[in-house]
């Protein structure tokens, strides 16, 4: 048996010029189960999409169990025993799960119908292997979400997988199911000598259960190395974080230290089931609170929460003085709060709308003259000021506004907040799909809002950008406040540690004054 | 990274034949028509003629267009106008009032398209299913109370509602369709609730969080395609004298919707204008007059307009595509 069941070696890719990842070297033993990690952006996605044969690399060189391919293609490393699982779950609801199991192939009896009976055998011989009981004949649907994942992984297995690629598959997982998940894991790695590569933003996890560990850092390899105490390692959870991190130094600054004025919003024990638990905090006027955590630990929930998009189960808000509890996202505005959502294109592009018109579906009634008719010289002097404050680059204002750049679309669809003079702003995501430049301008932009007194809430998975804006940010975890932090201790590793579920001592709690890169 | 070149605010060949194509294609039709049978086409009685057939259904045309940009559809407005006619006749025979009548369809048409609009948004139901009941439920219940038969007036003040001729020549009928596309032209265009229609019409999430009641606004396009429905219901039971409970109103719903598209409102809603829709109310009647006077079958006419409602929306997908 080849020493290595997965060898890539100095793996080039570029998208645009731009490189993406720079001579990866990733290698994974058969029996291994090897977490990949890195932060968003690192790389680990296209890496692991090259393996899979879906995006093809510049240059480099992929053996699998010691047999060194030339050309990769979905079906290629399919049949080499490569499976990749993703994250949403590429499962049938509507089907069985034995017809799920050999979807596309199904198996035929001599009359050419389908035959039942050789398929919930074979499934159910390969449950047992993986010691699961999973009725081959249940409705997809009724089954629990790990009992889905168990689906996928016996499809890879039916398919001789020596090599399966998990993509974050716990995090809509709750602690029994990825218990179960990880014994499955284990078990398959162990007993059948498959390898297991783990990607996964949950160190906790990782720490716990895997045996070795790849970190990736702006496509990098930046540290590899085991995990299991019985082969001498010394790395914990928070060496991993400060690995993903690195040492990189913020760039331009744009944080301007200002006086905050009363607090504007107090929330109360907020409660959203199933997303947010238990949440309070309270906004100062000009202040920005930057609220991070991972993908799907309730920041998204929490702030449309508040703005009156999905119902609150309890808790209280209480807005300028006022106790304010919005049903609707029309009572959020009339409560004064304005709301910039995250997924530009799906939840704030207004696609056959102009560019004035975009800027101005907020405070449309204040375009109109005395007779409730819409005046186009006031809906062009609210575009006016708009493009102005936020030095959007527009040509015409009757173009579409799919005609500008993702930062310029971004920048539409803050400013039009700014017509109704909000006391607190809720941004999620401010600057996704958004370039660099564009990005500084727009925190440039949440800055100067904040010396006029808005209060601003932002939410963001980028530890850096929160840093490099917020005066504190709260970090949640599994829907909960799991810590909360001052300017003083915004760094990436108090985030990341923090929003992998771990915990701040007193004396390992890491401040900005001596970190020496901030 | 998109980065389209800002494109300036001259009038490119490409952007004058996108918004004014129907327009071409109209005259272009006159043209031809008048090419081949002269003045027999090319007359003010002619003309009259042609608006006055498609005046009823190109009413409900602009209250459909609304609805349609909105992002939902009617499929019940033949038989709710059938409907609302035969309740106002029936007001009218007792009461001896035309006003009455009007009122009557007003508010029993709007309220009806009110419950239409209610089921959809609160019930979280489409459109095309709710109104396809609407259309049995509406049918039905006339059938059955008309005992399948009609209902007539003999009220002159009524009649002259549709049929009198304003300076001798101009039916009041041709009058109140221009009246609607101007009345929905400027609502579309010019009012606050017309630019929340074509912004829930594109993107209902983002609309809703710009802090819009979009389920008012889908119910409001509603309530206005009623108040058209209205209108045309007194103008057809008002022009006839009667309705029948049967053969009245049928086809309209399609017939609106041809005229809608063929104008450039498109299905998946947020695009359309009332301009264009009148535009293709003329199309609608153009076709069939033109066939007829060129000596066509009858029986063909409606293959023609088939084929004019699958050409219109493969130009102007053509021409957004580019």
């Amino acid at each position: 048996m080849a020493e290595y069941a997965l060898k890539m070696s100095k793996i080039i890719k570029t998208y645009g010029g731009i490189p993406v990842l720079k001579e990866v070297d990733f290698a994974v033993k058969p029996g291994e189960i090897h977490a990949l990690v890195g932060e968003n952006g690192a790389g680990k996605t296209t890496l692991m999409n090259i393996l899979g044969g879906v995006v093809l690399m510049d240059s480099g060189e992929v053996e699998v169990l010691g047999e060194k391919l030339s050309h990769l293609s979905p079906g290629i490393m399919q049949e080499k025993g490569v499976a990749f699982i993703h994250q949403e779950l590429n499962v049938v609801n509507d089907l069985t799960v034995y017809e799920n199991l050999f979807l596309g192939r199904e198996l035929r009896t001599r009359l050419g119908t389908v035959d039942v009976k050789a398929m919930c055998r074979e499934a159910e011989r390969v449950f047992s292997g993986m010691q699961v009981d999973v009725d081959p004949k249940a409705l997809v649907e009724s089954l629990e979400t790990s009992t889905k994942q168990i689906v996928e992984i016996a499809r890879s297995l039916l398919l001789n997988a020596k090599i399966i690629i998990m993509d974050e598959p716990t995090t809509s997982l709750n602690q029994n199911e990825i218990d179960q998940v990880f014994s499955l894991m284990t078990n398959l790695a162990r007993d059948h000598g498959v390898s297991i590569i783990f990607i996964s933003h949950k160190l906790g996890e990782v720490v716990q259960f895997c045996d070795h560990y790849t970190v990736l850092r702006n496509g990098e390899k930046v540290s590899e190395g085991p995990l299991r105490p019985e082969d001498g390692t010394q790395v914990d959870q928070a060496d991993i974080a400060r690995m993903m991190v690195g040492q990189d130094v913020l760039s331009v600054e744009v944080y301007v230290a200002r006086r905050l004025g009363e607090a504007v919003l107090d929330v109360n024990g907020l409660h959203i089931n199933g997303h947010v638990r238990d949440v309070s905090f309270s906004l100062r006027g000009g202040e920005v609170l930057g609220i991070t955590g991972l993908l799907g630990d309730g920041k998204e929930h929490l702030v449309r929460g508040l703005f009156g998009d999905i119902p609150i189960d309890s808790g209280s808000i209480v807005l300028n003085g006022k106790p304010c509890s919005p049903r609707h996202p029309a009572q959020g505005k009339g409560a004064g709060l304005g709301f910039l959502p995250s997924n530009r294109k799906e939840n704030a592009i207004i696609k056959d709308l102009s560019i004035q018109s975009n800027i101005t579906i907020v405070s449309l009634e204040d375009c109109c003259t005395a007779g409730h008719v819409l005046s186009g010289k006031l809906e062009r002097g609210m575009a006016d000021k708009a493009k102005q404050d936020f030095s959007i680059k527009i040509a015409d204002f009757g173009n579409a506004i799919t005609s500008l750049s993702g930062g310029n679309q971004q920048k539409v669809v803050l400013s039009k907040w700014l017509s109704m003079s909000p006391s607190v702003l809720l941004l999620s995501n401010p600057t996704q799909g958004v370039d660099v430049g564009a990005k500084n301008e727009i925190y440039a932009q949440i800055m100067k809002l904040a010396e006029q007194g808005v209060g601003v809430i932002i939410t963001s998975g980028e530890a850096k950008e929160i840093i490099k804006i917020c005066d504190r940010a709260l970090v949640m975890y599994h829907g909960s406040v799991r810590g909360e932090l001052d300017r003083d201790e915004l760094t990436e590793e108090n985030i990341m540690i923090l929003s992998t579920g771990g915990e701040l001592g007193k004396n390992d709690r890491s401040t900005a004054v001596c970190n020496p890169n901030s | 990274m998109q980065s389209k070149q800002l494109s300036t605010n001259r009038m490119t060949p490409k952007k004058f034949l996108d918004q004014y194509s129907i327009m071409l294609i109209t005259v272009l039709m006159i043209v031809i028509a008048t090419i081949l049978q002269g003045t027999t086409f090319l007359s003010l009685s002619n003309f009259v003629n042609i608006v006055r057939n498609n005046s009823v259904v190109g009413i409900i045309a602009f209250g459909m267009s609304l609805v349609i940009i909105s992002g939902n559809i009617d499929l019940s407005v033949g038989a709710q106008m059938v409907l609302v006619a035969s309740l106002t006749l029936d007001v009218v025979n007792r009461t001896g009032s035309a006003f009455l009548g009007v009122l009557t369809a007003f508010a029993f048409s709007c309220t009806l398209s009110l419950i239409t609009g209610l089921i959809v948004t609160k019930g979280r139901v489409p459109s095309f299913i709710v109104t396809l009941g609407l259309q049995y439920i509406y049918r039905s219940i006339l059938i059955y109370t008309l005992n399948g038969g009609g209902i007539t007036t003999r009220n002159e003040s009524y009649a002259m509602i549709s049929s009198y001729n304003l300076f001798g020549w101009l039916p009041l009928q041709i009058v109140y369709f221009f009246v609607m596309a101007a009345v929905f032209f400027f609502l579309s265009k010019y009012t606050v609730l017309g630019r929340h229609i074509y912004a829930v019409g594109s993107n209902e999430k983002a609309t809703r969080l710009s802090g819009i009641k979009t389920d008012r606004i889908k119910i409001l396009a509603f309530i206005l395609l009623g108040a058209a429905i209205a209108v045309a219901a007194v103008a057809e039971s008002s022009r006839m004298g009667s309705i029948n409970s049967t053969s009245s109103g049928t086809g309209y719903e399609l017939n609106a919707i041809a005229m809608a598209v063929i104008g450039g409102v498109a299905m998946e809603g947020g695009k359309g204008k009332i301009t264009n829709t009148m535009f293709g109310a003329f199309i609608f009647g153009l076709i069939n007059n033109i066939l007829t006077l060129v000596g066509v079958n009858t029986r063909l006419v409606n293959a023609f307009k088939g084929a004019i409602i699958i050409i219109a929306v493969l130009l102007q997908r053509k021409s957004r595509e580019r």
